[in-house]
C-alpha cells in the first residue's frame, strides 16, 4: 500500500504543481504532466501485483473514531478498477495537459488541471476505501472534482446548466448512499466493509431494501436508463479529456459500487439478477437508439456510454442469475464479461472522446452536419477514431468484441442451463440488436465526420493536431488492439475478479472459465487469419490493377454531372430509417420542409419527465411559502418544535 | 489429416460458390418464361472484372480501396467456422458462433464506410438502408443461434450444426423447422434478395446492397461479387446442415448432399424471386421482425420441452 499512497500523493502533488507557479505556465505544465505520469505508474505497481495473483494488500488507520477504522485495501476487484482508472485516466491527463493549454480564454487552466488531478486521486481512493466514512468522503470529493472539471468553460450558459443537472443528480445519488449505509450500518458493529459484510446476514428483509438503494444510488452515477438523464448533458459540456474520464471512468465507479455491495451482501436472490438484466437490456437498447438520434459528436458518444453500461449490467445480471440458480460456470462467465467490458469501454470510450477532442480542436465544432472529409486533413486522428469505433461496435479483432463475446456466451449458456435463468437467452437477441444499431451509429459518425466531402469551410480547412494530442490517443488505441489480438492477457485476471465477486474459489473459477480462456487463443488465431486473408486479397487486387489502368473521376451520381457536398447523405438522413422503425421511443422529431430535412433529438427523461415533475413540485411548494417569513424568531420556534418532537418520539419509543 | 480434409472441402465449396447465384438466376428466368444467362455466368463476370482497370472517385480515400478486401476476407474466414464436411469446421472453439456474426458485421461495416466514402447521396442511401436492415437481421440471426445452442447445449457452430442435430430432429422437429424458416428469411435479407432487395433492378432508388457498391469497379467489384456469392453459400450451408444432419454419412456422400442441398437452396431462392415482388421499404422491418418471431417461437418450444 505504500506504493499506492505514494502514487496518490504524487497525483495530488501534480495538481498542486499546476497552480503553484502561475508565472511560469510552461514549467508548471511540464511538472504537472510528469508528476501525474509518475503517480499513475507508482500506483500501478501494487495493482499489477494483486492482479498477477498476489495477496490482498491493505492498511488500516485512524482507529477509534466514530464509524470504525479507516481501512484501505487493494483486492482483485479494487485492483481491476484501479487499472481502469489509472489506464484511461493517465492518457486523459496527458491529453488534457496539451488540450487545456489552448483553452486559456475559456477558463482558468491551472484550476482545470488541479481539479482533474483531484478527480483522479479521489477516484483511486473510492475504489480502495474499505470502510464507509472514507468511501463516502472520497465519493463526494470525486463528485465535486467532476463538477468543477465539467464546468471549466463556465461562461457558457449550457455548460453551467449541464453542471447544475450533474450536481443535483450526483447528490441525489449520494443521499441514497447515505440511506443505504445508514440502514445497513444500523445492523453492523462498525462501519468498515468487513463489519457490513458480517452484518449482511442480520439484515433480514431489509437486505432487498439495501440492494434497491444501492441500485438507485450507484445507478445515478453509472447512468443507466432511466437514471442517465444528467450524463449526456455533462459529458458533452466538459472539456474533451474530462469527458473521456467522466464517460470512461467516473461512471464505472457506479458499477464498482454495485459490485462491492454485491460482494458484501452475499448470494443474491434471483429477482435481483432479473432486475439488473432487464435494466441492462433497456439501457443498452435505448442508449444506442438515442445515440443514433444525436448530431452533436460528444453527446452521441455520451449516449453510447449509457448503452455500454447497459451491456455491463447485462453481464452482471446474467452472472447474478448464475449465482442465484447455482450455476457457477454461468456466474463466472457473465461477471467476467461485465468486468472485462468495464475495462474495454474505458479504453475505447476515452479514445473516442480524445478523437472528438481533436476534431473539436481542429474545426471548432461538434455538429456532425458541419463536418465531413476530415480523412484528408487529419489522417492520424481518423485512424485512431476508426479503431475506437470498430472496438465500441464490438467488431473483431478489437477489445470490444472480446468482452461482448463473453457476455454473449454467458447468455447462450444460460439458455441451456436447465434452470429458470434460461429465459435470459433472449438477452442475446437484445445484445445483437444493440450491436447492429451501434454499427449503424458509428458508420454514421465515421462516414459523416471523416469521409465524403467537407460540408463547410471549417471542415475543409481542418489540419492534423500536434503530437501531444495524438500520443495519448494512440496509446489507448494500442491497448484496444492488444486486448483484441491477445485476449488471454486480460481473460485470466477478469475471471479472478469474477471469482471474488461470485464467491467461487479462484481455482474453480479458472477451471470453469477454461473453455473461454482456451477459446481466447482461438480468437487470436481467427483475428490473425482475418488480417492475413484480407491483406492477401488486398495484395492480389493491387497485383491485378498493376497490369491495367487506374483512373480517377468524380463520384458516379447516376448521370448528374455536378454533385456538391450538400447533396451527400447527412447524419439526419442516415439515421432516419432506423429511428423511423422505432417510432416514438427514439425521442426524435423530424422537421421536413421542401428543401431541407432535419431531426431534433430530445433527452426524453429530463425533458419529458423530470423537468415537468420539477415544475409541478415547485408549483405545489408555493403553498409552503407562508411558513417562510424570514423572521428569526419563527425559525427558532421551528427548530425547538422539531427537537422537541424528536425527543418525544424517542421517549415514547424507549431508549435507542 | 481430418483438418486437411476439412480445408479441402472448404476450398471446394469456396470454388463452387459463384455457381449458386447463377442457379438462382436461371431458376428465376425459367419460371418467368425467359432463358436467362448461363449458370456459370458469374465466373465469366469475375474473370472479366479481374482483368479490367478500376475507376476511383476523387472523393474516396484508402477506406474505399480497402473495404472490398476486408469484406471478402471476413466472409472467407467466417466460412472457416462452418462444419462443411458434416463433421467439424477447420476452426472451432467455444463461442465461435459469436465470432462468425462478428466477422460478417465487420464486412458490412467496411462496405458501409466505403459507400459513405464516395460522398454520393445514392450510396449514402444504400449504406443507410443496409445498416438499418442489417441491425434488424442481427437479432433474428442470434435468436436462431440461441435456439440451436439450446437444442445442442453448445456455442460452437461445429456442434450446433453437427451431429447432435439428428437427435434433436427426432425430439423437437417443429422447433427446428421454425429455425430453418427463420434462417431462410434471413438468408434472403442478408444476401440482398427479393423480397428485401432486388439484385436485378437498375433503378438505384429501389435498391439496397447494389446501390451501396455502385462506385466500385474492376477487381474491387469482383471481390465484392465473389464475397457476396460466398455469403449466400455460407448461409445456404447453414440451412443445409440444419435440415439434413450428415453425421453418419461418409465424406463423399456428405459433400454430395451439401452440394445438392446448396443447389436446392439456390432454386428455392430463385422460386421466391420469381413469384414475389420486392416489398415496399417500410414493410421490410416487419418481414425481418417476423423472422425473429419465428425463432422466438422455436426457443419457446425448446425451453418448454
Amino acid at each position: 500500500m505504500t506504493w499506492f499512497f505514494s502514487g496518490v500523493l504524487l497525483l495530488l502533488a501534480s495538481g498542486a504543481a499546476a497552480v503553484l507557479f502561475p508565472a511560469r505556465p510552461r514549467l508548471s505544465e511540464r511538472v504537472h504532466l510528469w508528476l501525474s505520469l509518475a503517480g499513475a505508474a507508482t500506483a500501478l505497481v501494487p495493482v499489477l501485483r494483486v492482479l498477477a495473483g498476489g495477496t490482498v494488500e491493505g492498511v488500516r488507520f485512524v482507529t477509534g473514531v466514530p464509524g470504525g477504522a479507516w481501512v484501505f485495501a487493494i483486492d482483485p476487484l479494487s485492483a481491476w478498477f484501479l487499472l481502469v482508472i489509472l489506464g484511461a485516466g493517465v492518457a486523459a491527463s496527458a491529453y488534457g495537459t496539451c488540450y487545456l493549454a489552448a483553452e486559456a480564454e475559456h477558463g482558468s487552466v491551472p484550476f482545470g488541471r488541479l481539479v482533474f488531478s483531484l478527480l483522479l486521486a479521489a477516484l483511486t481512493l473510492v475504489v480502495t476505501a474499505q470502510s464507509v466514512v472514507p468511501f463516502l468522503a472520497a465519493w463526494e470529493l470525486m463528485a465535486l472534482g467532476g463538477y468543477f472539471a465539467v464546468v471549466f468553460d463556465d461562461r457558457r450558459d449550457d455548460v453551467r446548466r449541464a453542471g447544475l443537472v450533474y450536481l443535483v443528480a450526483t447528490h441525489a445519488g449520494t443521499l441514497l448512499l447515505f440511506l443505504l449505509f445508514g440502514t445497513w450500518g444500523s445492523h453492523a458493529a462498525d462501519l468498515t466493509f468487513a463489519g457490513l459484510a458480517a452484518a449482511s446476514g442480520a439484515l433480514g428483509d431489509s437486505r432487498s431494501l439495501v440492494f434497491a438503494l444501492a441500485l438507485l444510488g450507484f445507478g445515478v452515477k453509472a447512468g443507466f436508463v432511466p437514471l442517465h438523464f444528467w450524463l449526456p448533458e455533462a459529458h458533452a459540456a466538459a472539456p474533451s479529456h474530462v469527458s473521456a474520464v467522466m464517460s470512461g471512468v467516473v461512471i464505472k465507479t457506479g458499477i464498482y459500487g454495485l459490485l462491492r455491495v454485491a460482494t458484501l451482501l452475499g448470494a443474491p436472490p434471483a429477482w435481483w439478477g432479473w432486475t439488473v438484466l432487464i435494466l441492462g437490456v433497456a439501457s443498452a437498447v435505448l442508449g444506442v437508439l438515442w445515440a443514433l438520434a444525436q448530431h452533436d459528436l460528444k453527446r452521441l458518444l455520451a449516449y453510447h456510454s449509457v448503452e455500454n453500461i447497459g451491456i455491463i449490467l447485462m453481464g452482471l445480471g446474467v452472472g447474478a442469475l448464475g449465482v442465484a440458480y447455482a450455476v457457477p460456470g454461468l456466474a463466472v462467465l457473465g461477471l467476467a464479461g461485465a468486468v472485462l467490458h468495464t475495462l474495454n469501454h474505458a479504453l475505447f470510450k476515452s479514445l473516442l472522446f480524445l478523437g472528438a477532442g481533436n476534431v473539436l480542436r481542429a474545426t471548432g465544432t461538434r455538429d456532425l452536419e458541419r463536418l465531413g472529409g476530415l480523412v484528408r486533413g487529419m489522417p492520424v486522428t481518423w485512424t485512431l477514431f476508426l479503431v475506437g469505433s470498430a472496438a465500441i461496435v464490438g467488431l473483431p479483432p478489437l477489445n470490444g468484441f472480446v468482452s461482448e463475446w463473453l457476455v454473449f456466451q454467458a447468455l447462450f449458456q444460460a439458455g441451456f442451463s436447465r434452470t429458470p435463468a434460461e429465459l435470459s437467452v433472449f438477452g442475446a437477441a437484445a445484445l445483437a440488436l444493440v450491436g447492429g444499431l451501434a454499427l449503424a451509429c458509428f458508420a454514421k459518425v465515421c462516414g459523416v465526420v471523416f469521409l465524403g466531402q467537407p460540408r463547410t469551410e471549417v471542415a475543409r480547412a481542418a489540419r492534423e493536431v500536434t503530437r501531444g494530442y495524438l500520443v495519448p490517443a494512440a496509446a489507448l488505441a494500442a491497448a484496444c488492439v492488444a486486448i483484441g489480438l491477445w485476449p488471454w492477457l486480460v481473460l485470466g485476471p477478469s475471471v479472478k475478479v469474477a471469482a471474488l465477486i461470485t464467491g467461487v474459489p479462484r481455482e474453480t473459477a479458472l477451471e470453469l472459465a477454461r473453455p473461454a480462456i482456451v477459446a481466447g487463443r482461438w480468437i487470436a488465431v481467427l483475428a490473425a487469419l482475418g488480417v492475413v486473408v484480407s491483406a492477401l486479397l488486398w495484395w492480389l487486387r493491387a497485383f491485378a490493377l498493376r497490369r491495367t489502368s487506374v483512373a480517377a473521376a468524380a463520384t458516379w451520381a447516376c448521370g448528374y454531372a455536378r454533385p456538391t457536398a450538400r447533396m451527400q447523405y447527412s447524419a439526419s438522413s442516415f439515421a432516419a430509417p432506423i429511428l423511423g422503425v422505432f417510432g416514438g421511443i427514439s425521442g426524435v422529431t423530424a422537421v421536413r420542409q421542401p428543401s431541407s430535412f432535419e431531426t431534433r433529438a430530445a433527452n426524453l427523461v429530463l425533458e419529458r419527465a423530470l423537468v415537468p415533475l420539477w415544475r409541478v413540485l415547485r408549483a405545489a411548494s408555493v403553498r409552503l411559502r407562508p411558513i417562510q417569513h424570514g423572521r428569526l424568531q419563527l425559525y427558532l420556534l421551528y427548530l425547538v418544535a422539531t427537537v422537541s418532537l424528536l425527543l418525544i418520539y424517542l421517549a415514547v419509543r424507549g431508549s435507542p | 489429416m481430418t483438418v486437411a480434409i476439412q480445408v479441402l472441402v472448404l476450398v471446394m465449396v469456396l470454388a463452387l460458390a459463384p455457381l449458386f447465384p447463377g442457379v438462382v438466376q436461371r431458376t428465376k428466368s425459367l419460371l418467368t418464361g425467359r432463358r436467362g444467362p448461363p449458370v456459370l455466368q458469374l465466373y465469366a463476370d469475375l474473370a472479366k472484372l479481374w482483368r479490367k482497370g478500376a475507376v476511383y472517385s476523387a472523393t474516396t480515400s484508402l477506406v474505399f480501396r480497402l473495404a472490398p478486401a476486408i469484406f471478402a476476407g471476413t466472409t472467407l474466414v467466417a466460412a472457416c467456422l462452418l462444419p462443411l464436411d458434416g463433421g467439424g469446421a477447420p476452426l472451432r472453439f467455444a463461442g465461435d458462433v459469436v465470432a462468425f456474426a462478428g466477422l460478417l458485421a465487420l464486412g458490412r461495416f467496411a462496405l458501409v464506410l466505403a459507400a459513405l466514402d464516395t460522398g454520393s447521396s445514392f450510396e449514402g442511401m444504400g449504406a443507410s438502408r443496409e445498416a438499418t436492415f442489417g441491425s434488424l437481421v442481427e437479432p433474428g440471426l442470434f435468436l436462431c443461434f440461441a435456439a440451436l445452442a439450446i437444442a445442442t447445449s453448445s456455442t460452437s457452430l461445429t456442434t450446433m450444426l453437427g451431429r447432435p442435430l439428428a437427435a434433436v430432429w427426432t425430439a423437437a422437429a417443429p422447433a427446428l423447422v421454425l429455425v430453418a424458416a427463420s434462417l431462410f428469411v434471413l438468408t434472403l435479407a442478408e444476401n440482398g434478395r427479393v423480397p428485401v432487395d432486388d439484385p436485378a433492378t437498375h433503378l438505384e432508388l429501389t435498391m439496397i446492397h447494389e446501390v451501396m457498391v455502385l462506385d466500385h469497379s474492376g477487381p474491387d467489384l469482383a471481390l465484392i461479387l465473389y464475397a457476396g456469392a460466398v455469403k449466400l453459400t455460407v448461409f445456404g450451408a447453414m440451412l443445409v446442415s440444419l435440415m439434413i444432419p450428415r453425421g453418419g454419412l461418409g465424406l463423399i456422400v456428405s459433400v454430395a448432399v451439401l452440394v445438392a442441398g446448396l443447389t436446392a437452396m439456390a432454386v428455392a431462392v430463385g422460386v421466391v424471386e420469381a413469384v414475389m415482388a420486392r416489398l415496399r421499404l417500410i414493410r421490410i422491418p416487419q418481414f425481418l421482425v417476423a423472422a425473429s418471431v419465428l425463432a422466438t417461437f422455436a426457443i419457446m418450444l425448446l425451453l418448454s420441452a
